[in-house]
């Protein structure tokens, strides 16, 4: 079966920085891909270029057969690709509904009664449809990211990317945004999701990788890789995991 | 059987202050407003010959420099939007342009430019039309006030350029990230999502810019604009009274940027909104 996302040979330079040295990688419709790592290891940039926020110099990314290199492509890439980001990125001037409605309507075309009905749906769904009215700033950091991810399930996406999702909220608030994300893997979602918490690795992910100085050093199912007998691995696991 | 006061008014979010709410609607510099005027008043009425005739004559001044302010500003948040956004083009021709004007505008006092377009700009434009042989631009008049309207406009374009420019550059780079990520376009994220928010952050210094404008409007009273400051110097010139005259403009062109300061706040009140 075609991979949903394809990726060959990826290199990235940030000035002098080489931050992704030749990964390569491919992610079945359905699957959820938990992507660790040092900072600085390119996991974000990685991220990032899957729905081409981060040009990448070399190689090669195909999304649901659309290949990344014209500028509509890349459009159409995205609007099949939900993206939900550490810092939320809630557009700070508009309510939550009208949040989850903007791009439904500017890109989807859709009226505004159908991108209000869908809207509230989700809110529902996230669990919070008494703050559709509500302004971004008014809100915690755990509903402001569970509004994004609605944001980016109105558009009805293929594949969704977490760039750490949680790193940026309270921990009495990385709960209720984890059980968003469970949620939504158990729905069969296709997800690729930087993110340091290995409950929800253990509990959702098909595949782990660990990613280092811009490769990729170990691939594995959550069971093999958390018992890895990789040095590095096992290094980097002993210091996410407080052991 | 002791009743609750009722003093709070009911879906306030305000604590409550006896008296706060009649004195905290109105804004307090609307104080400086009414001395002004009041002054004015006391003026015409005490001395009415020369205030009242001041006034009286230079009537028709005031309304051309409220025409030429309104005129110039609402063009000059058109090419300064223009400009602004030319100033963060990554097209470097687009950037190149932009940049240039701005260098090259707020390099000039406005005085020589406005000079510039009513003196020499129109023999310029009759030179090129003889070269071309075409008669129309061949005899190019200056008109005094369309000269007056665009010179003010270039220059203020070039400033409230930067203004956009800056305001655009404030807002974070995720919140373009997010809207692009939703499949947006650059001119969608922009128009629904960066420029609403610029706008709401570069109130302030736009309404500076305003004020600073009317009061630079005065200047155009030396390219044969009949202006406030052009009908208080004809005045002059008759009755020979500098301190009423000017006394008298200085108090009108006080009250106009006491009101613009006053409509300025109002707005940027209106429309607050926390990030």
């Amino acid at each position: 079966m075609e991979p949903i996302i394809h990726i060959e040979n990826i290199h990235k330079h940030f000035g002098k920085v080489h931050a992704l040295r030749g990964v390569g990688l491919d992610v079945h419709k359905g699957e959820v891909v938990v992507i660790i790592g040092p900072s600085g290891s390119g996991k974000s940039t990685l991220l990032r270029c899957i729905n081409h926020l981060e040009k990448y110099d070399v190689g090669r990314i195909v999304v649901d057969g659309i290949h990344l290199d014209s500028a509509q492509n890349i459009n159409a890439v995205r609007q099949e690709v939900g993206m939900v980001f550490q810092l939320f990125n809630l557009f700070a001037h508009l309510t939550v509904v009208e949040n989850l409605t903007l791009a439904q309507r500017t890109v989807r075309k859709r009226s505004k009664d159908e991108s209000e009905k869908i809207a509230l749906d989700l809110l529902e769904k996230v669990g919070i449809p008494d703050k559709a009215q509500a302004y971004p700033i008014q809100l915690s950091g755990g509903q402001q990211q569970r509004v994004a991810i609605a944001r980016a399930l109105a558009m009805n996406p293929k594949v969704m990317l977490f760039d750490e999702p949680t790193s940026a909220l309270d921990p009495e608030m990385i709960k209720e945004v984890l059980d968003v994300m469970l949620a939504l893997a158990k729905e069969g979602m296709t997800m690729v999701v930087v993110s340091h918490e290995m409950g929800f690795a253990r509990a959702a992910a098909n595949r782990m990788i660990l990613l280092d100085e811009g490769v990729i050093v170990e691939e594995a199912t959550p069971d093999k890789f958390l018992t890895s007998s990789n040095e590095r691995t096992r290094l980097f696991l002993s210091k996410v995991l407080h052991m | 059987m002791d009743e609750q006061p009722k003093l709070r008014p009911s879906g306030s979010k305000l604590a409550y202050i006896p008296g706060a709410e009649v004195i905290g609607r109105i804004d307090p510099w609307w104080g400086l407003v009414v001395l002004v005027i009041g002054i004015m008043v006391i003026l015409f009425t005490v001395r009415a010959d020369p205030f009242w005739n001041i006034a009286v004559f230079v009537g028709d001044g005031i309304l051309v420099t409220i025409l030429i302010t309104v005129s110039s500003f609402a063009l000059t948040l058109v090419v300064g939007l223009i400009g602004g956004l030319g100033r963060l083009a990554r097209n470097p021709f687009l950037h190149g342009i932009a940049t240039l004007y701005v260098e090259i505008v707020r390099g000039i006092p406005l005085l020589v430019q406005l000079i510039w377009w009513y003196f020499a700009f129109p023999t310029v434009v009759q030179q090129i039309g003889e070269w071309l042989n075409i008669s129309v631009i061949a005899n190019y008049q200056a008109n005094p006030i369309f000269t007056a309207i665009m010179g003010i406009t270039v220059c203020y374009g070039a400033y409230m350029s930067e203004i956009y420019r800056a305001g655009i550059q404030s807002i974070p780079k995720g919140q373009t990230e997010a809207a692009r990520s939703l499949g947006m376009t650059h001119f969608q994220s922009m128009r629904h999502v960066i420029i609403p928010q610029a706008v709401r952050v570069v109130l302030p210094p736009v309404g500076n810019e305003l004020i600073a404008l009317l009061k630079d409007s005065c200047l155009v009273s030396v390219v044969a604009v009949a202006d406030l400051t052009r009908r208080g110097r004809e005045f002059m010139a008759v009755h020979f009274n500098p301190i009423e005259v000017w006394t008298m403009v200085a108090l009108i062109y006080l009250v106009m940027t006491l009101l613009l300061a006053r409509l300025v706040a109002w707005i940027e009140k209106r429309s607050h909104f926390e990030r």
